[in-house]
């Protein structure tokens, strides 16, 4: 079997066009999964009443069931049920006028904020209770506390364990296939269909994805770099570089207001 | 000034507090002694909520408070007007030593970022650690951190500061830096209940000496009295071990 180059080159450059949507199909859940996992995970830890059973029992739920699975449900409630809800709010979009992108957004999400809970969870146990008390003592309330002491130190925690999930979502997102998004898998077969150089169009969808999947784990493996340990760091300095220019400019423009106004002063004097 | 009464506390059907009444006057020192699982931790946790009383009252001048039914603003208000020392410090890992200090200022207190940090930076100059202003607390040894622990707590300006045996995680070397921190804040006049086993030191520096056993108070009285003349057969007992353990840090 012969390995087109052409062909090849042709898929990447059709694959990578789809891009954003991969993009889109990734970021977002992950978001929502980060938010959603941390405060899900917060009402189980603090055994918040009803809402920390709900979320328990929820996840328990939620895992057993396989993504394409959910998918599919998903979609067919989307069709069977967006006209008429669409209706009774009064909107006048029809379902063939939505982007079906937005199912795959919402499976990929909900499906990220159970396995996030589960990350958080841990990390959450993992800073010492005496963190809390301390900023207790101190007259924090119980969400500044969370918000200043202990979530700052879940992070470092949690970030090895969310690095894995966002490769995974990345390498995931194509299983929207399913229910018909496009992304960059779609993207990349286009070609195949005139000349059916399959082979040429998954290399070429795999390059895509490894080479994002490589990026987003050299990104955030930077968050797990403690603070104090940040300055041998490539990133972390091109970050300070950054935020000292930005200082540099604020003072240089305040200067440059203060000579303005004494010139101006100057002048009327004179 | 505060006086704390008839304080109850079981953890799974087991008593660790069995009425416990106790008084604190202003600026006053009060050290708590007694063997392992007398209590001591758990009444102090209990004061400042970290721990839920079954039963007992608490007034510190004009708040009263109902230590098994106190109301969120109740915790919270008994909590910005007193301050705790941590047996292991608790320093925030996530802040530096300055930060620390500041932490409860900001945003407990509502002081400036400005202010709080000449405050915060006062309070570690008068712990003799503002050169560590900068370091995070898994560089700084025992030591250091429980004075930088103390400074968090000063910097409040509680009313009273409980500190639960903050000298026993330290090394023999470091416990007199911390010591001489403690005498500082006696020193200002601040209120203290110190739960310790360093008997020379709390002989030193408390005007009232309790001793508990088995979640009550056996006995309590001024130190030269508890050290010297204890009526009690188990107060006899308990300072005997220690006085022959050779537990005599003098400094
Ligand atoms: N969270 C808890 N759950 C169950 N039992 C507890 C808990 N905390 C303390 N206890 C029990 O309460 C009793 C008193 O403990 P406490 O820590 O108050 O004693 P202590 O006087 O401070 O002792 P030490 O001198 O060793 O610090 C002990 O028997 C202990 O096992
Ligand atoms: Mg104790």
């Amino acid at each position: 079997m012969a390995f087109h180059l052409d062909y090849f080159l042709a898929s990447l450059v059709s694959g990578l066009a789809y891009l954003p949507r991969t993009l889109l199909l990734v970021s977002l859940p992950l978001a929502l999964g980060l938010l959603g996992g941390l405060v899900l995970a917060a009402f189980r830890v603090y055994r918040v009443p009803v809402l920390g059973r709900l979320t328990a029992l929820g996840v328990s739920i939620y895992q057993g069931v396989p993504i394409v699975v959910a998918l599919v449900i998903y979609n067919l409630l989307f069709m069977s049920l967006f006209n008429d809800v669409a209706a009774f709010f009064g909107v006048a979009t029809t379902v063939a006028e939505v982007d079906i992108i937005w199912v795959g957004i919402f499976a990929l999400a909900l499906q990220e904020v159970t396995l996030m809970e589960e990350s958080f969870r841990g990390a959450f146990y993992s800073v010492p209770a005496g963190q809390r008390e301390a900023a207790l003592a101190c007259g924090l309330t119980e969400l500044q506390a969370l918000r200043r002491i202990i979530v700052p130190q879940l992070v470092p925690v949690a970030v090895p364990m969310l690095m894995n999930h966002v490769v995974g979502n990345i390498k995931n997102s194509s299983v929207v296939i399913a229910i018909g998004v496009a992304e960059v898998l779609t993207g990349a077969s286009i070609p195949a269909a005139r000349t059916y150089s399959f082979l040429e169009s998954y290399v070429a969808a795999g390059l895509i994805y490894w080479a994002l999947a490589t990026a987003a784990e050299q990104l955030i493996g930077q968050w797990e770099i403690r603070p104090e340990a940040r300055q041998s760091s490539w990133f972390w300095q091109v970050c300070a570089r950054v935020r000292r220019r930005r200082t540099v400019t604020v003072a240089q423009q305040e200067k440059r207001g203060q000579v303005h106004a004494e010139l101006e002063a100057y002048q009327k004097i004179l | 000034m505060l006086s704390l009464k008839h304080i109850r506390k079981s953890f799974d059907r087991e008593e660790v507090l069995r009425d416990v009444s106790l008084q604190v006057r202003h600026g006053e020192v009060v050290s708590i002694l007694g063997p392992s699982g007398s209590g001591k931790t758990t009444l102090l946790r209990c004061l400042d909520f970290l721990e839920r009383a079954d039963g007992g009252e608490l007034t510190l001048d004009d708040l009263h408070v109902d230590l098994a039914h106190a109301k969120r603003r109740d915790v919270l208000a008994m909590r910005r007007r007193t301050a705790f020392v941590f047996q292991n410090y608790n320093l925030f890992a996530n802040k530096t030593a300055r930060e620390n200090v500041m932490e409860g200022l900001v945003t407990a207190r509502g002081v400036s970022p400005d202010e709080a940090r000449k405050k915060a930076e006062e309070a570690l100059a008068w712990v003799g650690l503002l050169d560590k202003a900068g370091e995070y607390p898994s560089r700084l040894s025992g030591g250091q951190q429980q004075r930088i622990g103390i400074a968090r707590a000063v910097v409040l300006d509680p009313e009273v500061i409980f500190l639960d045996e903050p000298t026993s995680a330290l090394d023999p070397e470091l416990v007199g830096e911390v010591l001489n921190v403690i005498r500082e804040v006696a020193r200002r006049g601040i209120a203290m209940i110190i739960v310790t086993h360093e008997m020379a030191f709390a002989r030193e520096v408390s005007h009232h000496v309790v001793f508990m056993e088995g979640g009550r108070v056996i006995e309590e009285g001024p130190p030269e009295q508890i050290f010297s003349q204890p009526r009690e057969e188990r107060t006899r007992t308990f300072l005997k071990r220690y006085l022959t353990d050779s537990n005599m840090y003098y400094i």
